[in-house]
């Protein structure tokens, strides 16, 4: 009775007010970009960044497991505040804009002009499929159960296959010092890191391989499990960091 | 129609194209070219002088080059957070049950912007610098917590966006109601969360000293910074608690067109 | 803007005296001195030659006894990668050699063990540039070998580095994939910027806050929306999906990424051959002097008599005078060319048993921080000591390890 009463009454703001609202739009946008390239690319970085750096870390174990993990966490709690208060489903994608805009960035001016690696030994990876289809999974579905278990899912299991078309020919083989490369580990041997010595990759480490040689669905599958609690987690991390106190004393 | 010196502050603000709303968008937009201009700048030295110079710290030019630009950053540093800090609590308003709305609305804007150029150097911080660190430790052995890119990212980035957020968080404190009258716990939250970024940075030089020399990036003596970071999410309760009461203000506004 | 930059810029140099000299080491020498001098002990290290242009190539080689009194503080080098240091890919390594063999991985050493490396590397970027041989250990830190100051000349745009797959295709590993990379990334990016746009375009925060605090739920999500959603929903899992099936066509024999460790045996004993052997009595450092006493007991197995030559640890080489050999060095490893003594000169006979102290003094221990030794937890020292028969025609060298006791005055 009342939502209807208040619908009814319910004047949007015109002229000089409208303006003022969208001025602040603006301004909320410049700040947001800006704070989620600088805060989830530091955070991605940190967690997994080595996997994302480098061709020759993009495996097909650790990889597409780790990454949509670590990837789905701001994006969740971003939802939780853009979806619940202003109904806006586009949480996940403007996070990992911003992470993609973050990482292309230093690819480019750090790694290739500073440090002269080939940009291609240095590809980011993309979670943008993935960040879409969450986003309207949680449009569609208007519920934190369905977006987790469905957008969690799918935010993991589309990570290998839309990343495949672009690392997919660096794993051609080339035959190298007596055995069986791929191209992407010829980068790694070829182009000269001081600081990342061979051994420091974590390359299909456990016995994930012994299920025959399915390495990367069984990795996917684990993550699209992961990233459904990952997802409910950041919700309500979101969720908690959104509070609206005031406290007396800190 | 001749123009008095009497008339001439009304027609300044008249003939602005800026809405009273945005009073401080000159200040802002200018805000945003310092900072670019002195991080770039700094890129630019680094490109110029890190393989140079900064390879080695037992070498006298690294001594030159860096130290001493370490020891002029701490400078700025000291100068410009005594100079800001003081200045926002020094010009603090004493009468802040008197504010008007159409005041209050314009100070919710400056804050923004201040929570804005906050953002934009943790940009610089958390995602260009940051990410750089390990393109450079591919090059450089490390050999000091000072190495060429440490010396910007930690001792010049991180101190320079604490104090921009400090800068927003005092000016809200200082300049706003609901802000002087409770804290705010997501302005707390989103400005101390990234400090403790700052701080982690010794057990992140402690664990590369004694045990760990190589450059793995997602190794868990960097998940200090990670864990400071996600306070930034802080910025979320800013924004509620921004637009719940410019929601207030604004209807105590009468309507223009 | 552009003046702005420049003024930053001279202000910044003004400050800083601007004054380039370039470093010619690597920050070697902040690694703790008992691991420079107790793990990888390098010796005979060459350069084939230190001028050359892109595209050429120039080779290192050399050899390096693992220390048998390996610290206890480093862990085993079970995972060891022979690297170069270098200020970013201005060479490329095209090939590596442990005692003869290939290898483009990790390798497990053994302490004790003998090896010989070759590795072969291509010129990228013109410049001069400082380059070093060394060791990753895992978890213990790089240990340098002897470097030297390359020149390489040319045009970097003439750069090649072709390279045959299995399949037979020849790639340039300088642009492949790239193109096809950045086009995915702008794909996926234009499709996600068309989201956003497509939301950002409307009213966003205080309006859409108020509406839904008014119950206009319906208003803020369109129907027009829902199907622009269901679009995305099921169109990017096929996109995605599609893609990825013609990527696994047109690549069909793509393999994982291989990440074996190389298991490469160490030399017959060539360092420690039972040939001549030391033991090290005591050692002893004179601060004021800069001098280390070895006292040392040495039994000469062979059947000619012999001298000591030189004492060398951590790139620093300790020679006797009294004892001429060519020193065939082009690496910028430090010298002392009389920094070596013994209390008796005589050379010491096949078969005989002598103790005799040895003193290897030199400015060298301080400046190359290998004093620090006495201040570290473990104070132990490591080196070779190298003995040459009488006509300098043999060479036998031992790995001699001690703890040190340090003498104030």
């Amino acid at each position: 009775m009342s939502a209807n009463l208040k619908k009814q009454f319910f004047q949007p703001y015109t002229g000089e007010k409208a303006r003022i609202s969208r001025a602040y739009d603006y301004l909320i946008l410049v700040l947001a970009l800006f704070l989620f390239i600088g805060s989830f690319h530091l955070h991605f970085a940190l967690t997994v960044g080595d996997w994302d750096f480098w061709i020759d870390w993009k495996d097909r174990q650790w990889w597409p497991l780790v990454t949509p993990l670590m990837g789905i966490t701001f994006p969740a709690a971003v939802q939780m505040v853009m979806w619940e208060k202003f109904r806006l489903p586009l949480g996940a994608t403007l996070c990992v804009a911003a992470l993609s805009i973050g990482t292309w960035i230093a690819r480019i001016f750090a790694y290739h002009y500073w440090n002269f690696f080939p940009i291609n030994m240095v590809l980011p990876s993309t979670m943008l499929p993935s960040a879409l289809v969450l986003d309207v999974i949680l449009m569609l579905s208007n519920s934190l159960t369905v977006t987790a278990i469905l957008g969690g899912s799918a935010f993991a299991l589309l990570f290998y296959p839309s990343n495949w078309p672009i690392i997919g020919m660096f794993h051609e083989p080339v035959q190298y010092a007596n055995g069986q490369l791929t191209v992407a580990d010829l980068f790694g041997f070829q182009y000269i890191r001081t600081g990342m010595p061979e051994y420091l990759r974590i390359i299909e480490r456990g016995t994930l391989r012994t299920y025959g040689q399915y390495a990367t669905p069984l990795s996917a599958f684990c993550s699209a499990l992961l990233c459904t609690l990952m997802y409910t987690l950041w919700w309500y991390i979101g969720k908690w960091f959104a509070t609206v106190r005031y406290l007396t004393k800190i | 129609m001749a123009t008095t010196s009497e008339q001439l502050p009304s027609l300044l603000t008249n003939d602005s194209k800026v809405p009273w709303y945005l009073e401080d968008l000159p200040k802002y937009l200018k805000g945003f070219g310092i900072l670019t201009v002195i991080y770039i700048s700094l890129r630019l030295y680094q490109g110029e002088f890190a393989v140079s110079t900064g390879l080695d710290s037992s070498e006298p030019a690294f001594e030159t080059y860096w130290m001493r630009l370490f020891n002029i950053e701490l400078v700025v540093i000291t100068l410009f957070v005594t100079g800001m800090w003081g200045y926002l609590w020094v010009s603090r308003d004493r009468n802040l049950d008197k504010l008007a709305p159409r005041e209050e609305i314009r100070r919710y804007f400056t804050l923004t912007m201040w929570i804005s150029i906050y953002t934009f150097a943790v940009y610089w911080a958390g995602s260009y610098f940051a990410e750089q660190d390990n393109s450079w430790h591919q090059v450089a052995i490390r050999d000091t917590p000072f190495t060429a890119n440490h010396i910007i990212e930690f001792y010049f980035n991180f101190p320079l966006y604490v104090i921009l957020g400090g800068s927003a968080w005092l000016y809200a404190r200082t300049r706003l109601p609901l802000y002087a009258k409770g804290i705010s716990l997501p302005l707390t939250l989103a400005v101390f969360g990234p400090f403790m970024i700052l701080v982690s940075v010794g057990f992140n030089e402690w664990g590369h000293t004694f045990w760990f020399r190589e450059e793995f990036f997602a190794a868990p003596i960097h998940w200090g910074f990670v864990i400071g970071v996600w306070f930034a999410l802080g910025v979320g309760g800013i924004l509620l608690q921004g637009v719940t009461r410019l929601i207030e203000l604004l209807d105590e506004l009468e309507d223009n067109p | 803007m552009k003046t702005l930059f420049i003024k930053f810029m001279v202000l910044l140099s003004l400050a800083l005296s601007l004054n380039t000299q370039t470093a010619n080491a690597h920050g070697e020498k902040a690694l703790e001195p008992f691991i420079r001098m107790r793990t990888i002990q390098w010796y005979d290290v060459q350069w084939s030659t230190q001028k050359f242009a892109v595209n050429e190539e120039i080779i290192v080689s050399g050899k390096f006894h693992v220390a048998e009194d390996w610290p206890v503080s480093v862990p085993k080098p079970d995972a060891a990668f022979l690297n170069i240091s270098t200020p970013g890919p201005v060479l490329i390594r095209t090939e590596r050699y442990l005692n003869g063999k290939p290898y483009t991985n990790s390798v497990a050493l053994q302490p004790g063990g003998d090896y010989s490396f070759k590795i072969v590397l291509k010129g990228r970027l013109p410049g001069r540039y400082h380059i070093h041989p060394f060791f990753n250990l895992k978890d213990a830190g790089q240990v340098m070998g002897p470097g030297v100051w390359l020149e390489i000349a040319g045009n970097a745009d003439d750069f090649r580095n072709e390279v045959k797959t299995i399949n037979g295709e020849v790639i340039d590993m300088e642009t492949y994939g790239l193109s096809n990379g950045i086009f995915w990334h702008i794909f996926w990016g234009a499709l996600a910027a068309g989201w956003l746009l497509w939301w950002v375009r409307r009213p966003l925060f205080i309006a859409r806050y108020r509406m839904l605090q008014a119950g206009l739920e319906d208003e803020l999500v369109t129907k027009q929306d829902k199907l622009i959603g269901k679009v995305i929903l099921i169109g990017v899992p096929l996109l995605v999906l599609g893609a990825n099936w013609m990527t696994i066509n047109q690549y069909p024999k793509a393999i994982p990424l291989q990440a074996s460790l190389d298991q490469i045996l160490p030399l017959s004993a060539q360092v420690n051959a039972g040939v001549v052997e030391v033991d090290t009595l005591k050692a002893e450092y004179r601060i004021p002097e800069r001098a280390m006493t070895f006292l040392v007991k040495i039994n000469n197995k062979s059947d000619k008599p012999i001298q000591i030559g030189e004492f060398a640890t951590a790139n620093v080489r300790f020679l006797n005078k009294a004892v001429s050999m060519p020193i065939s060095d082009n690496t910028d490893t430090m010298i002392a060319p009389e920094g070596l003594s013994v209390d008796n000169p005589a050379p010491i006979e096949s078969g005989e048993e002598r103790t005799m102290t040895i003193i290897a003094k030199d400015a060298l221990w301080e400046s190359e921080k290998l004093d620090g030794l006495i201040r570290d937890s473990d104070s132990r020292i490591g080196g070779l000591l190298v003995f040459y028969d009488s006509s300098i025609g043999e060479r036998f060298i031992s790995s001699i390890t001690a703890p040190v006791i340090p003498k104030f005055n």
